[in-house]
Formats: C-alpha cells, structure tokens, sequence
C-alpha cells in the first residue's frame, strides 16, 4: 500500500478506468433522466391543469347560463307579465311571488330574486321583506349596467349586496332590463342574485396540488374571486396580472412562470371573466427530493453492481498474475518453484506453463552444473595430491645410485623398498581416503627416505594410537607437512632437528600435529600464511614466493573441498623455536581400513 | 486492489451523484423543517359566530399553514372571560413539548407563569392578538392598538368639529386587557384638546354596554362615544338606536361585527376601526414558520388596522374584510 491509490497496478488502472467511465455514463443517463422525468411530469401537469381550467370556465358558464335560463323563464311568466304591463288582475302578484319562492326553493344557490318594476314596488318572494332604506339601488352597478345593455343580461362581479334591510351578502347579480309597452321610457330590472359561494366551490375544488389555487378576476382587472383576497389587498400578496392578461393573446404560451409559481389562465366568453389558475411549482413534482433519491439509490445500486463486477474481473485477471509474480519472486532466493495449475485466463495458464517448463530447465542445467563442479573439483584434487615433488624423486634416485656406487647395498634396499611403499600408497588403486594406518606407513617411508639422505641432521617421532589406525584419511595429507618441516624448518638450523608427529582422536574428529623445531615462521609471514588458509581456493602466486606453504595450502584446501569448510589445518609457529601444523578432519571409519 | 475500494468510491460517487442533483435542481423552496409534533395555537376565544373575529383569523390561519405545510393544531377556552380554563390548556400544551406555541392571551398579567414554564422547557413562544406582561415571546402579531385607537380619536376628533355637543365618553371593554389599554391610551392621544368626560368598563357584556350608554344618554352636553371593541360598540348602538341619538351623538366603535356594520349604514354608527383578523391569523403562523426556519422575526408585527366609514364600506377592497365571505372550509 505505497500510497492511497496506485495507478502502477494493472488492477487498479482496469479499475479506475472503468469506475470513471462507468460513473461518468450512470451519471449523464441519471441526468437526462431525471430532467426528462421533470418535463413530463411537468408538463403532463401542467396539460392536465390547462383542462381543469378549461373545465372550470365551462361549468362556471354553465352554471350562469343555468340562471340566465331562470331569468328568462321568470320574465316570461304570464301572470308577470301581465304585471309589467300595469293590467295585471287581483292574484296575479301573489302568483309571482309564489313563483319567485318556488325558485329559490329549488336552487338554494340563488340568493334572491327581485324586479323592480317601471315605478312600482319591488316585487320578490317574500311579501314581508323590507328594503333597505340607507341604499340607492339606482346607483348600483347591477342596476345602472342593465339598463346600458338593453335586455341582454349583465353579470356582475363579485360583491357584497345589501339590498336587504340587516343581510349583507356576498353574490354574483345578473341583471336585465325589463321593457314595458306601457312605459318604455322607464324600464324596470330583474335582479338575479346567485350565492357566492357556489362560484367560490367550484373555483376551490379544481385545483391541482397542495399549494395550488385558482382565482378569477374581471376584465377590469378585479378580483372576482380570490381565495386569500384579504392578503392580496393589503399588499402581502400579489398576482403578476399584466403578464397573465398577456398570455391571452399570445397562443404560443400556455403558462407565464414567475419562476415558483405557474399561471395559466382562461376567459369565459359568457361572463368575460379571466380564470386564472396557480400552480406552485413544488407541487408539480410534490415528492421531488424522493425522486431526485430514488435516482441517487438507483444510481448507487447501479454503481455498486458495476463496481463489484469489475472489482471481480480485474480480480480475475490480476490474482493469477500476482501469484505467478508471487512465485517468479522465489527465484531471487534461490529455489526455483513451479506454478502448478491454476485458476485463469487461457492465456495465464500458458504463461504459468511456459514458466514451468522454462524453470525445470534451469533446475536440470543447475544440477549439470553442480555435477560438473564436482568433477572438476576431484579432479583438481587429483592433480594436487599427484604434486609430488620431481626434486624428490631425482634427489632420491640420486642418493640410490649414489649409495649403489658405494656399495652400501642394505642402505640402498631400505631406500628402494621405502620408495617402492611411498609410491604405492600414494597410488592406493586409486581411492581418496585411505586408513591412518597406510597414511602413516606413508610418511614413514618419506622419513625413513630423508634421514637417509640428510644424515642424522634430525630424528622424528611418530605418536599415533594404534585405535586410530583403523580411520581414514585424505591421503597424503602428513607427507606435505612433513616435508614442508623439513625443507622450511629443520633445514635452516645448525643442531639436529626434531619431528614429532601425533594424532588424537577428539569427539568427531581426528586432530594430527606436526611439531619440528626448526627455524620457525617471522610473524608477518605466519600472518600471510594464516590469511592465506582462509581462502584456499584464492589464486596462490603471490603467496607461493619462496615455496613456503605450498604443501601446507594443497593440504589444506584438499581437507576443505573433501570435508567442508570447518576442517584443515591451522598453523602457530614462532622464530627460531619452531612450528606447529595442527589437521582436523572428521573421524570415519572405511571398509579400506584392513 | 484494496476491498475497501470499491464502496468507498461508490459511495462517493452516489454523494457527488446527490450533490449534483440538488445543486441542479433544488428550486429554493422554503423546505419546512420535519417537525415531530404540530405546533400548538391557542386562541382566547373559540366561540363560532359567523364571521366572527376568530373565526376569521383561523381561516389566516389555515392558509398560512397550508402555504408554510406547518401542522398545527388549536385549542383554546371557549369564552373569552375564561382565563382560567385557558392557562389551564396553556399548561398542559407546554408539557407536551411542541415545537412551538402561538399564543392569544387572555389575560396581560395572569399568562405570565405559564410562558415562563414553557421558556424553561425551552419551547418558544409567539403571542398574537394579545400580549404577555413578558419579554420572553420571541414576537407578538397584533393590531398596533395604540395606532388603532389613535385612529378612533382622529376621526372622533375629526367629527366632533362640526358638532355642537362637546363631551366625549370612552366605553372600554375590560380594564386589565392590553387591546383596551393600548386603544384607550391611543384614542386619548388623538383626542388631545378635546373633553373626555370618563371612561366605563363593561366587562365585554353587550348588556353592560347598553345600560352604561343608556345612562350616559342622559347627559345632555354628551356629543361623542368611542367604543373600544364589539360588544361596546354594539351595546353603545343598541342605546343610541332605541333613543333615537343618532343625530346627538357620535359613535366611533371597533370590529365589524354583521350589526355594527348595519349601524354603521344606518348611521347609528360614525366610524369603524376594523382589525385585519385575517392577516393576524396568516401572520401569526407565517412568522411562527419563519422562525422555525431559523429566520430572524421582528418582535413585533403590526398586522393594521382599517377606519371605515360608510362611504367606504362597500368599496371593493374593504367588503371582503368587512363582509368575510362565509363557508371557505377549514379543518375544524
């Protein structure tokens, strides 16, 4: 987890580009579609308010063409007319009086009707009914309208009529001028007043939404109904009316907006009112925050599938991946696993298998190599125990020929007989470990041969346990020490040279010494020799000056190729007192051993 | 990839998806904070007389709230004079820990306790139509009384010169209520210079009214009675009505009851200074919406007062205040 998102992984690029792509279509699809829920649902409101509207003009309509009917039936009334035209018989005002009273009982929307006949008394359904004597009816609109158009019918606009002594009610009047043949200077008027509040009823219940309204006004711009008139004339509400009246002429546009509120209005061509009907524009789409959530959720929803089925694809491509990386990695330590099968793509298992293949090849060619190390390794050794030295054997054959001219014939058969057993020792049909037993013989011939050539210039001592004999050694191994005392050591002093040679046995290994006493080793050349050991297997030129230690570093890089790298041989020497070569290997018996 | 990854982005990405829908569409509708319980109206009066004052205000009422979707509920005693029974429903509303409580007092003194407890409780106040003797009610929704009485006296004032009798009397409704203190001290402004001869409690008693006026008849140097609410002016009208002083002696009442009107055609009846029980109601609750909006709300709200005379009683901006046009259903 270098950082919070990698994009160096395969998964997570796979990932991120198709969480961005797909995030980036989800949202462009939510977003026309939801704009596109909004208009429909807008719009089909808005379509279903206009027919409401539309309905409510012609119910309005029909409802004062109802008492426009009312009217006329009323004026055709015979007994009335006979009335009107002043030659009415005795009855006949009661006849209309009962007639008037049969029609408000039948509509109980009709407030009143009354006629003010040409210079007579008002005439209405009840008899007793008094007039309200503070009020000029003459100078009221109904009555001053009615008589401007001539018998057709006028219909006022919403007002509070007081032509009742104590009643003040709210009404719609219809008016219309009575012509008389007997007075056709002065008409009268019938008054129609319809109930408000049947207007007010059907204006209130077509309304679309909560917050919805409908109010009508004049084509003088009045209010004829407006359901929160009260707030509309002290200036806490207003209608734009201008920019509804405009709408009237523009049939392009349906609706004027003023940004929270719809309007939308339509003239009833009987009354010429505008009815205007409100539409908040939270109402269109009530539950709007549920919509815009039921978008989220579904985009959510959505988004999660995706996002998990492509978590599960990238997982599917990147996890067999990672595990053959996994095992690739093991290569740096050093083993070499095999994938195996896997669960993957066609194309991962090839790769797994390629590698496999390609692996057990290594395997095969590492083993060849190792084979091959080996071989050369033995065969190195080999050469190494084969170096014996040619001065040696010319130096012998010399002293040989030499005793033979002297005719010490013993002399030279002890020489000749302990050559003979040098050499078939170092043979030894061809085995690397020999017993102790032949190794020592070994070394007592090379001795026995040198005291005879260095004339009592040193004695030796051979200290080995008999119990040892039966253990093997890498043969050839005291020889190169011994010689190397001799040559390096003993050589160099004037008294006679001792060598003493002792073996032990100390737990698992077989520890040799070979003490002399010779001229000893100068420290800085003991610390040479030492470094030298630590790496046997080093290029040995420069140490190799001189001769010194070449038997010692044979033997001892011998002992480590054989045995390993915690056995060889150690050194300690000091000038002129002499020089301890100590040999550890470890103890093993062998079937040689007879 | 990390498990974690993949609800992580979603998630962010159905918030950015939220955010975006709301920015783009969000049209900067007052949204009502969801309210656990409605808030809680009580009024001073529940009697149902056609167009009656409070029925008036209710229907404000209803249409504010239906405007402001704010659930309410009402309660209140059913008489005015019970002060009691209406600190008695006050506190039992408190308890119940509404988000709010509009409140038309009764009583200017009494309620006092009552909107102390429910500070405690820590449910906000707002009086309307009448006043608490306390800073504690965020705002008050009322008729400016003292304006409204001031508006009597000018035109009391206003009448007076041309009369010939001199002595004006004051017919208060209740001695302890704010309305009658406040339009008593603003008609006694108006009239500044003039004589007043003495103001009468009726203990809101249209019975009370008409014995005191009928008494007052009797003082022949007697020109003008300004009634400060209905039952005063109705009761001052009956008296002069059955005298016959039309003529003698000028009446300058408040409210609109049907047969003050039908005096004040008549004549019995000078002047009228009419509240706006409608706007009381709407703006009661429209400020009561606001504040729970956490919108800051003047302390106190003037909802106006009209003088009507009978040259303008029919006007048609006048006649729907006057003349409530009846039946407009509400939920009661």
């Amino acid at each position: 987890m270098r950082s919070l998102i990698s994009f160096g992984t395969l998964g997570s690029r796979i990932y991120i580009t198709f969480t961005v792509m797909i995030f980036a279509t989800i949202f462009i699809m939510q977003l026309v579609a939801f704009r596109f829920t909004l208009n429909t649902v807008r719009n089909s409101t808005l379509e279903t308010n206009q027919a409401m509207l539309g309905q409510l003009t012609r119910q309005i309509d029909s409802y004062i063409q109802g008492m426009e009917k009312i009217a006329s039936a009323v004026l055709e009334n015979s007994e009335l007319q006979r009335l009107l035209e002043d030659d009415g018989l005795e009855g006949d005002r009661r006849a209309v009086e009962t007639m008037l009273a049969h029609y408000i009982q039948a509509r109980d929307d009709i407030s009143e009707i009354l006629i003010f006949p040409p210079g007579g008394s008002v005439i209405s359904s009840d008899p007793d009914l008094a007039i309200n004597p503070w009020t000029d009816y003459t100078r009221r609109s109904w009555y001053v309208n009615a008589l401007a158009a001539r018998g057709k019918t006028v219909v006022s606009g919403s007002y509070v009529q007081n032509l009742v002594k104590g009643q003040y009610s709210w009404v719609v009047s219809l008016s219309r001028q009575i012509n008389t043949r007997h007075r056709p200077s002065t008409p009268g008027v019938l008054l129609v007043d319809l109930k408000f509040n049947r207007i007010q009823e059907l204006c209130q219940s077509m309304v679309i939404g909560k917050k919805g309204y409908n109010f009508v006004i004049d084509e003088q711009g009045n209010y004829v109904f407006h359901p929160t008139q009260q707030l509309v004339y002290s200036d806490l509400k207003s209608e734009p009316i201008d920019r509804i009246i405009n709408l009237l002429g523009d049939s392009e546009r349906m609706t004027y907006s003023d940004g929270e509120r719809y309007f939308m209005v339509d003239t009833s061509p009987l009354t010429g009112w505008h009815m205007v009907s409100v539409l908040r524009s939270d109402d269109i789409i009530t539950e709007w925050r549920n919509v815009q959530a039921g978008y989220a959720i579904i985009g959510l929803a959505l988004f999660l599938i995706v996002g998990i089925a492509t978590n599960t694809v990238t997982l599917g491509i990147t996890k067999p991946i990672r595990q053959l990386q996994k095992t690739m990695k093991s290569v740096d330590t050093g083993e070499f696993q095999l994938v195996g099968r896997i669960r993957a793509t066609d194309e991962i298992q090839e790769l797994a298998r390629e590698y496999d293949i390609m692996v057990t090849r290594i395997r095969e060619l590492m083993q060849e190599n190792i084979r091959e190390q080996e071989l050369k390794r033995k065969s190195d050794l080999k050469a190494l125990q084969a170096q014996i030295n040619p001065h040696f054997l010319y130096n012998t054959l010399d002293s040989i020929i030499w005793m033979g001219e002297m005719q010490q014939h013993s002399a030279v058969v002890l020489m000749t007989s302990a050559l003979a057993r040098l050499f078939r020792i170092s043979i030894s049909k061809g085995r690397e470990l020999i017993s102790i037993k032949d190794e020592i013989d070994h070394v007592q011939s090379y001795l026995t041969i040198e005291e005879m050539r260095y004339r009592n210039k040193f004695d030796y001592v051979i200290d080995v346990d008999p119990s040892l004999y039966e253990f093997e050694i890498l043969k050839i191994t005291l020889q190169p020490l011994v010689e190397n005392a001799i040559y390096h050591g003993i050589k160099e002093i004037d008294e006679k040279g001792r060598i003493r040679i002792r073996g032990r046995k100390e737990d698992e290994t077989i520890v040799f010494t070979v003490e002399d006493n010779g001229i000893g080793m100068a420290p800085e050349k003991l610390r040479l020799l030492n470094s030298a050991l630590k790496h046997p297997f080093m290029e040995q030129g420069r140490h190799a000056r001189g001769g010194m230690g070449v038997g010692i570093r044979n033997v001892h890089a011998r002992l480590r190729l054989y045995f390993g790298e915690n056995f060889g041989i150690s050194c300690t020497s000091r000038q002129g007192e002499g020089t301890t070569i100590t040999i550890v290997f470890p103890s093993r018996k062998g079937e040689s051993a007879v | 990839m990390k498990k974690w990854f993949v609800p992580l982005l979603s998630l962010m990405a159905a918030l950015v998806l939220f955010m975006t829908f709301s920015l783009f569409f969000d049209q900067n509708i007052p949204e009502m904070p969801e309210l656990e319980k409605p808030i809680q109206i009580i009024m001073k009066s529940r009697e149902r007389k056609p167009m009656d004052f409070w029925e008036v205000a209710t229907r404000g009422i209803v249409e504010a709230a239906r405007e402001y979707g704010l659930d309410y509920e009402i309660s209140g005693p059913h008489f005015e004079k019970e002060i009691d029974l209406q600190i008695e429903i006050v506190n039992k509303v408190i308890e119940q820990r509404p988000p709010l409580i509009l409140l038309a007092a009764t009583d200017y003194k009494r309620l006092v306790p009552s909107v102390e407890r429910a500070s405690e409780l820590g449910v906000p106040v707002i009086t309307f139509d009448s006043a608490v003797d306390s800073t504690i009610p965020v705002a008050f929704v009322a008729t400016d009384n003292i304006e409204a009485g001031e508006k009597a006296g000018r035109e009391m004032k206003r009448l007076m010169a041309r009369h010939d009798r001199k002595e004006i009397a004051i017919v208060s409704h209740i001695k302890e209520t704010a309305t009658a203190i406040d339009r008593e001290a603003g008609v006694r402004n108006a009239l500044e210079g003039e004589t007043i001869i003495g103001t009468w409690f009726i203990d809101v008693e249209q019975e009370k009214a008409y014995r005191t006026t009928l008494e007052l008849l009797k003082n022949v140097n007697l020109g003008g009675i300004v009634a400060l609410n209905e039952a005063a002016a109705l009761g001052v009208g009956d008296a002069i009505a059955e005298k016959g002083a039309e003529e003698t002696v000028l009446v300058v009442g408040f409210d609109n009851a049907t047969q003050e009107l039908a005096y004040l055609e008549a004549g019995v009846i000078d002047a009228l200074v009419v509240q706006r029980p409608y706007n009381m109601g709407y703006m009661s609750v429209k400020s009561a919406a606001e504040f729970l909006l956490g919108n800051t709300i003047p302390s106190f709200i003037d909802t106006g007062s009209i003088l009507i005379t009978r040259e303008n009683m029919f006007s048609r901006e006048y006649q729907e205040l006057l003349f409530p046009v009846q039946n407009i259903g509400h939920p009661e």
